[in-house]
């Protein structure tokens, strides 16, 4: 067992983990945030994203000792029930969520791809910067809205529609 | 409320995090499993050694199936059909492994990576057998030597066998101009909610009471099973199911691993928890839609179908699986008919046991399969007498008249126009400018497709049919408080749906009182007596049903004391916004829950105080069992929908692009389109999936080589288009008016899809009998058509 010093959400927090343990089970087994949710555990679905030093990362890839003397953001320091963020009030208004398993990795990417947009978010750069992230309930449209949505409002900037359908390209 | 854009009240709590989902469960005490899965798809077992994996540090108990016979009864699919084999099973595999996979035995550690490691430890004795993975086969149709036998006290591999016929389809033959003989090959899939199976279980022995936790659709069907299997009373069974992160059906099953928890919860001190890996989810849980189905048509040149004979080969796996995995392939059979009134209508169904995991539920459950096969039978007939294939489906479309309408397996549509519905989505769409710009595009060389489908589908049916228990109605418990606030619990089980919301809507509408003052739970057999859970496109049938049949009930009793109250009587008194009223009297919702309780001498004499009822609702008209002929009515009522896909294929890569895809959906009354939109939406998705992206594979040893999402894949933001929906609303016989909402585009859209995918390469000569239209597939059919595909031809002719 080792001791790490972790910034998780802005409080201060040293916790005793084994080497071994990725982030994602030291977050959520831990340090009860259980927000932070495996799904493939491969690095393939994009559902553990979690922000290490402000930057998306998949937490089921990365050991917890990585993020020794690091800051951590989950989803419980994004938004309150009573406070929700931009992205967040933009899901439930698309209804960018249905069973919410994805969601938080889905919030944690987001608010990346907003942050950086400065303005030109299409709904095309939408789905290739959020391409991470799986969803099985929702096929995406309304999570594309959502984050378009949220990118408005954070720039004030009208971002473009996406009333047409989408000329998506079938990988596979 | 009903009918309106609300968005959901359960958002909040998936948005911030503070879901409680199975694996974010932590019980003082918590203890982990890992379950030890047979690495060969079939062997006998002579022996497991599991002292190496005891004595490691942090492990509480590892047990094999030895160790827990005489602690659980085994398992079976009670199903009492003719023509099925009895079978019973344990949550742990005894004598022989049958596919990769297969539950072997479970260790309990201090944590997963203990209980992980332990796995490690145990060794197996293992004498492996030859192995079966394809139907024809398993059959001995192959011509090669007799097949090894999954179970060799049958003798063959044959789980099912079972057939029927309506007409004379020799007689269709005589009369016929053609007739058309194809094999249809569906492959398959994995629902794969995002979250995967698990459990969570706690034995309180001073109480004799065992807690369950489990992400499961029928959390009080489960119950009875779990009574069952580890023999404790009922009453000191609970289960609860916690939030769910999907389920698409392949949550619907009792699966074992969730009895084994049960099981093992009652032998272990402290609660106990398992959650699936992916890989895990992928390749030991239930798999979906594989089957193949020799069809015969005989047709007219004028394209009308005179009748319809087919045998549907299911590819069961293991059918170690409660309830039974042949359920879906017997609706594929019943449904096949789809939205065309074919009078000589015969199957054969045999369902075929090989080495792969068993056969289970996904969204559909049987018919996407029925609806593909109908529905390329449409174009394969439109395609051999030229009739455009919309004019097919015409001459073969229900007549409008008379309603209900028996189709030839008995069941019952009380439906609106199929013709109409389709000719609202051809005006929308534009066929004939869709044709025009299909020819231009031919004339560039390029392949664009378009592909209708019709649909019918099965909504809230009777799950005696498929379990030989258990019934088609739902029970909710509608509470109001003393304050005026109202609390209902329902029997269905909401995996992401939004329940909470759309039975808050029904309850508000009834109540006249705000969403907010309504709280809506779901999932806990401690505070319903019963309910049959959520599958089969049945929590707004009958779900909706009992939530407005309950609120009816108590709002009648509120009446009767606001009448009392306002000393006028009962017909007198309106109930808007909250306040009852009777000319200059009022009185408001929540004085009279107060009075209902707590000021009691207000009440009519007579009456008992309290305002609580348990509500029942059978919507009825689905059948529990077949007539004497075979026919059966799958559903209380059925969901309509005519859908339209267009694509364009690069012949060289085998890609498919969706160019677009359009539905007109009925569902009856609507209760939020908001949620409608994301059901049809996401429906898409899993079928755009299901066709071109998505094959779970096995290699000849039953090895699966789809173990992780980097290898099944599922479809990704840049995969799925947005689909053009519009709704009509034609309501249904039952209470509130609803259909199921949640099914259609995951069964019509394959059927569309691969209709224009055949359309696209009808002028390479392809023709499409196969579910399976991934890139890969695609280069093998043009391939196999004698083109060479080039990937670089019109990269150089741009």
């Amino acid at each position: 067992m080792r001791e790490i010093a972790l910034l998780v959400n802005g409080e201060p927090v040293s916790v005793e983990v084994d080497p071994r343990e990725h982030l994602a089970d030291v977050l959520r087994d831990r340090l009860g945030l259980t927000g932070t949710h495996k799904a493939c555990e491969q690095g393939a679905c994009g559902a553990c994203t979690v922000h290490l030093d402000g930057t998306p990362v998949l937490s089921c890839l990365l050991f917890a000792v990585q993020a020794d003397n690091r800051s951590v953001t989950t989803v419980e320091g994004v938004g309150t029930t009573e406070d929700l963020a931009p992205i967040q009030r933009a899901l439930s208004e698309r209804h960018g969520l249905q069973c919410g398993f994805c969601t938080p990795g889905m919030i944690m990417q987001a608010l990346d791809v907003v942050g950086r947009a400065n303005g030109g978010l299409t709904p095309e750069r939408v789905r290739h910067e959020m391409s991470g992230n799986l969803c099985r309930c929702t096929g995406y449209v309304s999570i594309v809205d959502a984050v378009l949505d949220a990118a408005a409002e954070s720039s004030s900037v009208a971002a473009v529609p996406d009333n047409e359908p989408t000329q998506a390209e079938v990988s596979g | 409320m009903i009918g309106e854009r609300v968005t959901r009240k359960e958002d909040v709590r998936f948005l911030t995090g503070a879901g409680r989902y199975l694996a974010d469960l932590r019980p003082a005490g918590l203890k982990h499993a890992a379950i030890l899965r047979s690495p060969v798809a079939h062997a006998r077992v002579n022996g497991i050694d599991t002292t190496a994996a005891k004595a490691l540090p942090g492990v509480v108990a590892v047990f094999t199936a030895a160790d827990l016979k005489e602690h659980s009864r085994p398992l079976s699919h009670r199903l009492a059909v003719p023509g099925i084999r009895p079978l019973e099973w344990y949550c742990l595999a005894d004598e022989k492994v049958r596919y990769v996979g297969e539950p072997l035995a479970v260790v309990v550690a201090e944590s997963r990576y203990v209980a992980e490691d332990a796995l490690e430890l145990i060794e197996l004795d293992l004498d492996e057998l030859d192995v079966v993975t394809d139907v024809r086969a398993s059959l001995g149709d192959d011509g090669e030597e007799s097949a090894p036998l999954l179970f060799e006290e049958w003798g063959d591999n044959v789980f099912y066998a079972g057939g029927f016929a309506n007409g004379d389809f020799d007689a269709a033959v005589a009369r016929a101009d053609g007739v058309l003989r194809e094999t249809i090959a569906h492959h398959r899939i994995v629902g794969l909610p995002l979250e995967g199976h698990g459990a969570c279980g706690h034995f309180d022995r001073t109480r004799g009471e065992l807690l369950l936790y489990s992400s499961n659709q029928q959390p009080h069907n489960l119950r009875t099973v779990v009574a069952d299997v580890t023999a404790l009373p009922l009453e000191k069974v609970r289960v609860i199911a916690p939030d769910m992160g999907g389920g698409f059906g392949n949550k619907q099953h009792f699966h074992r691993e969730e009895l084994l928890i049960a099981v093992v919860a009652t032998l272990v001190p402290d609660p106990v928890t398992w959650s699936a890996d992916r890989s895990e989810s992928l390749t030991g849980s239930v798999q979906s839609r594989q089957q193949e189905h020799d069809v015969e048509v005989a047709y007219r040149s004028d394209g009308r179908v005179l009748g319809v004979r087919t045998h549907v080969i299911a590819d069961l796996g293991s059918p170690t699986l409660y309830f039974s995995s042949i359920g879906p392939a017997l609706i594929t059979t019943s449904m096949l008919p789809g939205t065309y009134d074919i009078e000589a209508f015969e199957y054969r169904l045999t369902g075929v046991a090989t080495n792969k995991p068993p056969m289970g539920a996904y969204r559909g459950f049987g018919q996407p399969q029925a609806n593909f096969t109908i529905e390329r039978v449409m174009d394969l007939v439109a395609d051999a007498t030229g009739v455009d294939p919309a004019d097919v489906r015409r001459r073969n479309m229900v007549p409008d008249a008379p309603r209900p309408y028996f189709s030839a397996t008995g069941n019952r549509y009380d439906t609106p126009s199929f013709h109409e519905q389709m000719e609202v989505l051809l005006d929308e769409l534009d066929y004939p400018a869709v044709r025009r710009d299909q020819e231009e595009a031919r004339r560039e060389g390029r392949l664009v497709g378009v592909g209708l489908a019709n649909l019918v589908e099965c909504s809230t049916a009777n799950l005696f049919g498929f379990c030989s228990q258990f019934g088609g109605y739902e029970m909710a418990s509608v509470v109001v408080q003393p304050n005026g606030h109202v609390s209902i619990n329902c029997g269905t089980k909401s995996q992401g749906q939004g329940h909470q919301t759309i039975y808050a809507q029904i309850a508000a509408d009834v109540l006249t009182i705000p969403m907010s003052a309504i709280d809506v739970s779901d999932g806990d057999t401690a505070l319903l007596p019963h309910g049959m859970g959520t599958w089969g496109s049945r929590s707004a049938t009958a779900g909706g049903g009992v939530v407005l049949k309950g609120t009816r009930q108590i709002r009648d009793k509120m009446t009767a004391i606001a009448a009392h109250m306002l000393r006028v009587d009962g017909e007198e008194v309106e109930l808007s916004e909250g306040t009852f009223s009777a000319g200059a009297g009022r009185v408001t919702f929540a004085e009279v829950a107060h009075a209902a309780y707590l000021q009691t001498f207000l009440l009519p004499p007579g009456m008992d105080p309290g305002l609580a009822t348990i509500a029942s609702l059978d919507p009825g008209l689905a059948d529990p069992f077949p007539d004497a002929t075979g026919r059966m009515n799958a559903g209380s009522t059925f969901s309509t929908a005519a859908a339209a896909a267009v694509v364009e294929i690069d012949a060289g890569t085998g890609q498919v692009v969706i160019r677009s895809f359009r539905i007109v959906h009925d569902c009856g009354t609507v209760i939020n389109p908001l949620l409608l939109d994301g059901q049809i939406q996401g429906g898409f998705a899993q079928a755009l999936g299901a066709v071109l992206l998505e094959e779970v594979v096995h290699d000849a040893q039953g090895q699966p080589l789809t173990s992780t999402l980097l290898d099944y894949l599922i479809p990704s933001f840049s995969d799925v288009p947005r689909v053009h929906t519009h709704h009509r609303e034609h309501p249904s016989e039952l209470l509130g008016g609803f259909r199921g909402a949640g099914e259609a585009t995951t069964i019509c859209g394959p059927s569309a899809i691969a209709n224009a995918v055949h359309d696209a390469l009808g002028p390479l000569g392809v023709r499409v009998l196969q579910t399976n239209l991934s890139s890969r597939s695609i280069r093998e059919m043009i391939r196999s058509a004698g083109v060479k595909p080039d990937p670089f031809a019109r990269a150089l002719a741009s």
